[in-house]
């Protein structure tokens, strides 16, 4: 009995303690985050957050915005338009966030696109490729290069390789399909030949019959869409068949975990991406270092990509003061930037336009191959189209 | 060439899927529960499989501790989630099961983290060639010989030893052999710990051929599996491993002819329909 009423005002102490810092958290501004922090993709989400989180932890350290710091309110999306729907409203109703910004895959984001563009909260969509997300509104930015445009220059590094015949596997989802449909579009132009094509689903990893069927058409080239975690075994079994033909994959790839998995299988695979390890750019180079130091891995491109579409919100939130709506849109749609993933600026589609950067793995890293830059081939749409 | 790659890749495929279908067949013959969380064990196998492999360099220490700790990890989850249920009707036992399968799934994401684990050196990689066109990982085709051999040893077991032929008359009719001298929980531990035991070691095989291990990577069987028990006629052993290896296949071909409009995965439960419209009892049943 006596222990507990000198308990007692420990807990008053307590309860105003927590009233202080609830106040104080009340002051901040939010902006929201939707990534799939479990199911399938919980391994891009957790890059992404941790990418994030970096951008928003430098812009607090450096003084925040307008005297307050930035809060990133964060909702786990699990990569599913189900959730993203629910998560987007709260972030809208309950969090009511200034701006807010994509983690996460095409499907769970083009799903909350239209709820932020109801609301009128700028959303800035990390790596999300497909079309549809910028056509929600004028509250939409994408800072990758979508869907198409990726599928394009794709081709292009066919083109680039000197090769001819090129077999499509292609991940049945928003991010495959996108990407197989820019390739196809760009293909007859280039004067590239499909010889066949193939769909495979996310729960995939046992490619067998298909890697057969690839070894008899005999292709000069596999242009295959995938996450590393069904590209790793995708590239390991094609290699384990015998299949010596060059291999292009893109940003789905781009993880180092993708080499840990098809090992020495992996070497010589090309990726178009939007991060380069080998720039020469310091923001490319900080933020490299910096990533490093946070989290002690690598960073791969869907940590580059959201820490950058972070920034683009903290930048505008600078110049608006922390006001959101049609300001922060405003300031958003006007600035240009200085990124990880290149210098940005964005059409009157809130696309960017940006060269399409070729990564090959080589002694166990990706390393610079190329860059293609065309800029009529890799021209976003824009709200003409 | 290609047809005779396309046989090998399903019989390869089919392999794993017998290996993990076994178990469930064991247990669905003894108890009648659709054991949902039988892929848990094998995702649990993959586990300590790999970890076990980094850790000491021997993938047969690996093999071991997967079948030892998915088998023992099958009779705890037989003992804590299953036993008290079985007075009830068995969609309550179904339920259970779904219900810790997902749980199991979110547990090794938060333990293991979401990203998974790969071999840093994996083993059994090299190159086969047969016949000029035939080229193999050596992982594929030992998948195949062992599930040929394990099989084979269960079948001697359950004919041939006096566990087995206990095991088989509990199935039969569980009131009679209680009152022959069997002891009913003995020969459930036994069979759930057999069967997890053949999850497990299934789950190594799929982390050797892919290098990958997933908290996810039981969501495709643990439905199959279903598929191909029903399919074999539910509870039998044979009509299990027929199913397996012939949906193997069947997808195998299916994935390149069909793929335009049915998904790998539909194929299995589009064979699955078009079986039961004619063999309502499943393609191998006894009775």
């Amino acid at each position: 009995m006596k222990s507990r009423t000198q308990r007692f005002p420990l807990l008053i102490v307590a309860a105003a303690a927590m009233t202080f810092s609830a106040s104080a958290a009340w002051a901040d501004i939010k902006v929201g985050f939707n990534v799939p922090l479990t199911g399938f993709a919980a391994g891009d989400g957790k890059s992404a957050l941790d990418g994030a989180k970096l951008a928003v932890a430098q812009a607090n350290a450096a003084g925040g915005v307008a005297g307050q710091k930035i809060e990133l309110v964060v909702y786990d999306d699990q990569a599913s338009p189900k959730e993203a729907v629910p998560s987007a409203t709260k972030m809208v109703e309950k969090d009511q966030v200034v701006a807010a910004v994509s983690g996460s895959y095409s499907g769970s984001t083009r799903a909350a696109a239209s709820i932020f563009q109801r609301a009128q909260v700028p959303y800035v969509v990390a790596y999300a490729i497909h079309p549809d997300i910028t056509l929600a509104g004028d509250y939409m930015f994408r800072v990758s290069a979508m869907g198409e445009v990726q599928g394009r220059g794709g081709a292009k590094l066919v083109q680039n390789l000197g090769k001819k015949n090129v077999v499509l596997i292609t991940l049945k989802n928003d991010f495959g399909q996108a990407l197989a449909a820019g390739f196809k579009e760009a293909a007859p132009k280039l004067g590239i030949n499909i010889i066949n094509e193939y769909e495979y689903g996310m729960p995939d990893r046992q490619f067998g019959p298909l890697v057969s069927k690839v070894k008899s058409d005999n292709p000069e080239v596999i242009y295959a869409s995938g996450y590393f975690f069904t590209a790793g075994p995708l590239v390991s079994q094609l290699r384990a068949a015998g299949i010596t033909a060059p291999i292009i994959g893109q940003e789905g790839y781009d993880s180092e975990k993708f080499i840990e998995i098809a090992g020495d299988a992996s070497e010589g695979t090309l990726i178009t991406t939007s991060l380069d390890r080998d720039s020469s750019s310091p923001s490319t180079k900080a933020f490299l270092a910096d990533y490093k130091k946070a989290t002690g891995s690598g960073a791969d491109m869907v940590a580059a990509a959201s820490y950058t579409a972070a920034s683009v919100v903290i930048e505008g939130l600078k110049k608006t003061g922390g006001k959101g709506g049609e300001a922060l849109k405003n300031a958003i749609a006007a600035g240009t930037y200085d990124m990880p993933i290149g210098k940005l600026a964005f059409n009157d589609l809130h696309e960017v336009k940006k060269d399409v950067q070729v990564q090959v793995i080589k002694d166990k890293a990706f390393h610079r191959h190329s860059v293609i830059s065309d800029p009529v081939l890799l021209a976003p749409p824009t709200k003409a189209k | 060439m290609l047809t005779l790659n396309l046989v090998a890749q399903g019989l390869i495929q089919g392999s794993i899927y017998a290996l993990v279908a076994l178990g469930l067949t064991l247990v669905y013959g003894l108890l009648r529960i659709l054991h949902v969380a039988h892929a848990a064990l094998f995702t649990l196998g993959g586990y300590v499989g790999v970890l076990v492999c980094n850790a000491s360099g021997s993938l047969a220490l690996g093999f071991l501790c997967a079948a030892l700790v998915s088998g023992f990890g099958g009779v705890i989850m037989f003992r804590l989630a299953y036993q008290p249920l079985l007075k009830q009707p068995p969609y309550v036992a179904l339920i259970a099961s779904i219900g810790l399968f997902i749980a199991s799934e979110e547990a090794f994401r938060i333990i293991f983290g979401p990203q998974g684990f790969s071999f840093t050196d994996p083993s059994l990689q090299q190159q086969i060639v047969i016949g000029g066109g035939l080229q193999f990982k050596l992982a594929e085709l030992l998948v195949m010989l062992s599930t040929a051999v394990i099989i084979g040893i269960l079948a001697w077991l359950q004919a041939r030893t006096r566990v087995g032929i206990a095991c088989q008359a509990t199935v039969s009719d569980p009131q009679m052999a209680e009152s022959f001298g069997i002891s009913l929980r003995q020969v459930r531990d036994i069979n759930f710990f057999v069967g997890s035991a053949l999850a497990g070691f299934a789950g190594v095989w799929v982390a050797l051929l892919n290098n990958l291990v997933e908290p996810t990577m039981g969501s495709v069987p643990s439905y199959k599996a279903l598929a191909i028990i029903v399919l074999g006629g539910l509870g039998s052993v044979p009509g299990t491993l027929a199913a397996a290896l012939l949906l193997g296949v069947i997808e195998s071909f299916g994935t390149i002819y069909l793929g335009d409009f049915l998904d790998r995965n539909a194929i299995a439960f589009a064979f699955l329909i078009a079986v039961l419209m004619v063999r309502p009892q499943g393609l191998f049943a006894r009775r």
